[in-house]
């Protein structure tokens, strides 16, 4: 990797669908800058693109969308987040995009922090990129 | 298309003598000419067969007939290849600068441009060569640019849109057994719980796009794969999986998504 391992770069804009290109525009350069082959490049930024269209579906009004991107030596973690609209929202793994998701990161899995304060629960997506063919 | 050739034949003694003449005769216009009227059927050849792409035939065959002058300027017959192996990829090339000219969806440097065109041109037979998609530093070493050129040149191709250069620059059929994969495909879809609310969709799309969701999705290849397959290329497969994404999940709204 040319960037230095342990490197983390944070955005977060408002959670609505105008920012998704630019969140996903840092993405592949964040792997073409790791050296990452192109095929894990192109699915990086689909799979940011659709785990922030999903989140972004959730979130409540007025909210913000986080996404921090962790550069491991051999991989990019990145952790999407949302202030969720209704108490009871979750991120379904039963549908065609957590499939899309699934298909395109090495790894991903949902989060799912209940506020204290009862308001909408924080939700987040967390996914494993790997540079290329060390791919498990 | 040798010398005997009854229809071009005539001109190729003109194609020497223009060759061979002084920048500067006054001889060489009329001469040029000539040999433009003369082959003139062979750029409106290669004009049509670029039509039915958004184009009306009478631009492209005008900017064919720049490529068949270039053609003419350009040929030296002393070096032993006939006319017509040098012309043809002079005019298709020019044909397909014209396209690639109007693919851009916003305004790109010609630098940026010429360095797409490079990597895209690269990028299948490095695949081949490594038997995975390549990775910019890889690129960069093929082409003997610097790396930060490569990653600009990407970036760049993100704006690209059209995509009838990237079908001009791949083969036009895909292979025999993309099928026989679309099949094992749909197959693991039918495993699937929410396939109820996605089929109707995915058989909406067109059937490129619908195959290479299967593909990607469903039959677990990867974009290089899919690209080989398929007969287009991994940077072209990748603008068709986004913006089929970007369709599906407009039309999954997120009820339908839940089920």
């Amino acid at each position: 990797m040319t960037i230095d391992g342990n490197a983390t770069v944070e955005i977060t804009t408002p959670a609505s669908p105008t920012l998704i290109p630019t969140i996903r525009a840092v993405a592949s350069d964040l792997a073409g800058r790791a050296d990452f082959d192109l095929d894990a490049i192109a699915d990086l930024r689909m799979a940011v693109d659709e785990a922030c269209a999903t989140l972004v579906d959730l979130a409540a009004p007025t909210t913000r969308l986080r996404c921090t991107f962790l550069l491991h030596s051999d991989h990019i973690e990145v952790v999407a987040e949302v202030r969720a609209g209704r108490a009871d929202a979750v991120v379904s793994t039963e549908t065609f995009g957590y499939r899309v998701l699934q298909t395109l990161a090495d790894k991903v899995s949902v989060q799912h922090v209940p506020d204290p304060a009862g308001n909408g629960p924080t939700v987040g997506i967390r996914l494993h990129k790997y540079a290329g063919d060390a791919a498990p | 298309m040798s010398g005997a050739d009854p229809e071009y034949g005539h001109l190729v003694p003109l194609l020497e003598r223009y060759a061979a003449l002084d920048p500067d005769d006054p001889e060489r216009d009329e001469l040029r000419d000539q040999l433009v009227r003369g082959y003139l059927p062979v750029a409106q050849h290669i004009a049509r067969r670029f039509a039915n792409r958004g184009e009306p035939l009478d631009d492209l065959v005008q900017v064919a007939t720049v490529g068949l002058i270039n053609a003419i300027n350009r040929f030296s017959p002393d070096r032993g290849s006939d006319f017509f192996s040098f012309a043809v990829p002079t005019i298709s090339g020019e044909v397909r600068r014209h396209f690639r000219d109007l693919g851009w969806s916003m305004r790109v440097p010609r630098r940026l441009k010429d360095m797409h065109v490079s990597i895209n041109s690269v990028v299948s037979e490095l695949s081949q060569r490594l038997g995975r998609a390549p990775r910019p530093s890889e690129i960069a070493e093929r082409l003997g640019v610097p790396v930060g050129e490569v990653l600009e040149g990407l970036e760049a191709s993100e704006a690209y849109r059209s995509s009838s250069l990237d079908e001009m620059l791949s083969s036009e059929q895909g292979s025999a057994t993309v099928g026989e994969l679309v099949g094992q495909a749909d197959a693991e879809l039918a495993r699937i719980d929410f396939q109820q609310s996605l089929r109707p969709l995915l058989s909406e799309l067109a059937e490129r796009e619908r195959t290479i969701v299967l593909l990607r999705f469903f039959g677990n290849m990867t974009q290089t794969q899919i690209a080989e397959h398929v007969g287009i290329s991994q940077m072209h497969v990748s603008r068709l999986l986004t913006q089929t994404l970007d369709r599906l999940r407009a039309r999954l709204d997120p009820e339908t998504r839940a089920g």
